[in-house]
């Protein structure tokens, strides 16, 4: 990349050497709602939203500047990229109108199609959730926890069943969970159909 | 007045109890509910990890297309990951025409297709603007007099657009708690996130969330909390317990769908208020009313 320093201000450091745009090309092209973050003017309104925020690695909006630095490895590690909880507020507050959420979102999606782990469990839940999605077309709240858990080893697993146990039989003490295994939609056939193209015509994710 | 309901997956197990007195509260109020037939899971806040962006409005894009094939009225999404995720989709496909274009190319292998035109509306909107106050306000029978009640809106229910409340500051479901007769104690943390979908997985950060929300309804002399989403009920409700034994707190607050309220205020029996749902009873403060 060429250098934009004058003569006059010429740095003896490393500024302006470590810039790498290649990453952020990146995040443009192949992540879903990454060119918004062309908008972003590190004004730090997302990370002072997050309610989660002081359990990240790196803020929202730190994310966003490790992008435009080209520290790729750094932001598909990162932890925080998977802890949204999808609360809105930073997309509510941006000054910029950037839709944090949903870049990192994105950005978490693209990172487990490398083969990225950022969160390990919150990634076994969605990859369940989802699972539910595609073979009945809804979710039943107790397959996907039962999925979730038997998704460890198995001491793990029945450790964590036991942690959830009154959880659960409350759950069907006060008739809040469906006995019964929940039924496909009567339309399953082409709503996979639909889900498999959007997987293939969609970016985020294209390895 | 005509409605369709998308109830969503949680009306149907964890949420049972907001549904039930919905229903009941509807019928009172003269709102007809359909059901969308065949409708599908909306994705809620975890879908990303399974789906890129396009599946994920595919599957807001099949229930808005499914209730225009079925007639076209306004959708009424009870659930608030239910309505953001609807609403949110919806109106990317108003202002951006090539990402309908692009969905009802998906939406073609099951014969369906959107002009994106159908209204996503949630319950609050419609007991605020449609039904209206004053008709609350005369079916009730019962006024829950004395009930200090802390209005929770929680963070999805009026976002991303502030459409019909104030996306900050939101006070619709305030106004409706003393339509019925209860007071609404000021609540500074009622948009602040619940942990939402993330309880399963990151429990220890979600205690400390909820112990916030908790403890700011109390500090605010309320004694019950009052909601209208199905996650916030269930994380603030079903992990109350394990969040005090977790933290050394003691916290015993009933959390209700605003619904449940309403049934009671009208005088509905205890079972179509699905009172008898609910993990820690609010029978003590309901009984002085």
């Amino acid at each position: 990349m060429e250098q934009v320093v004058g003569p006059k201000y010429q740095s003896k450091g490393s500024a302006g050497k470590d810039y790498d745009p290649s990453f952020a090309r990146e995040v443009y092209e192949k992540v879903d709602s990454g060119a918004e973050l062309k908008m972003c003017m590190q004004c730090g309104v997302c990370a002072g939203s997050c309610p989660l925020r002081d359990k990240m690695d790196y803020s929202p909006r730190k994310i966003f500047a490790l992008i435009r630095a080209g520290k790729r490895e750094k932001v598909l590690k990162s932890k925080a990229i998977m802890l949204c909880t999808s609360c809105y507020s930073c997309i509510v507050r941006c000054p910029r109108k950037v839709p944090v959420m949903d870049i990192m979102h994105g950005l978490a999606h693209y990172a487990l199609s490398l083969g990225y782990k950022p969160r390990a469990e919150t990634a076994l839940f969605g990859e369940k959730f989802w699972g539910n999605i595609y073979r009945l077309g809804r979710v039943d709240e107790k397959d996907v926890a039962l999925r979730y858990f038997l998704g460890h080893k198995l001491s793990d697993a029945v450790l964590l069943m036991l942690e959830n146990k009154n959880m659960g039989l409350g759950m069907l003490r006060y008739k809040r969970m469906k006995v019964l295994p929940e039924r496909p939609l009567k339309n399953i056939k082409s709503f996979r159909k639909m889900l498999d193209k959007a997987k293939a015509m969609g970016k985020g994710g294209a390895a | 007045m005509n409605y369709f309901l998308y109830q969503g997956c949680s009306l149907e197990a964890s949420g049972v109890h907001y549904l039930v007195s919905l229903k009941a509260v509807a019928k009172v109020l003269g709102l007809s509910l359909k059901e969308i037939e065949d409708w599908n899971c909306c994705g809620a806040s975890i879908s990303y990890v399974g789906g890129n962006e396009l599946s994920v409005d595919v599957l807001a894009a099949r229930n808005l297309a499914l209730a225009e094939a079925q007639g076209g009225m306004d959708i009424i999404a009870p659930c608030s990951s239910c309505y953001v995720v609807l609403n949110k989709v919806n109106r990317k496909f108003q202002e951006k025409p090539e990402s309908l274009k692009e969905v009802n190319q998906v939406l073609a292998e099951g014969n369906l297709q959107y002009s994106g035109k159908i209204r996503v509306r949630h319950l609050l909107d419609v007991l605020y603007h449609d039904v209206g106050l004053d008709k609350i306000r005369s079916a009730v029978k019962r006024p829950l007099q004395g009930v200090a009640v802390a209005g929770y809106v929680g963070c999805q229910s009026v976002r991303p657009y502030g459409e019909y409340d104030s996306a900050e500051k939101p006070v619709i479901q305030d106004r409706i708690l003393e339509a019925i007769g209860a007071t609404a104690v000021p609540f500074p943390t009622k948009m602040r996130c619940c942990g939402s979908g993330l309880f399963l997985t990151e429990l220890d950060y979600c205690y400390e969330l909820i112990r916030t929300i908790l403890s700011d309804a109390l500090n605010n002399g309320g004694k019950i909390i009052s909601t209208v989403c199905p996650m916030c009920q269930m994380n603030l409700e079903a992990y109350q317990d394990r969040m005090n034994k977790a933290l050394g707190t003691d916290f015993k607050v009933p959390i209700l769908f605003l619904t449940q309220l309403m049934a009671v205020a009208f005088g509905l029996s205890r079972k179509e208020a699905a009172l008898d749902r609910l993990m820690i009873s609010a029978d003590p403060y309901l009984k002085a009313a």
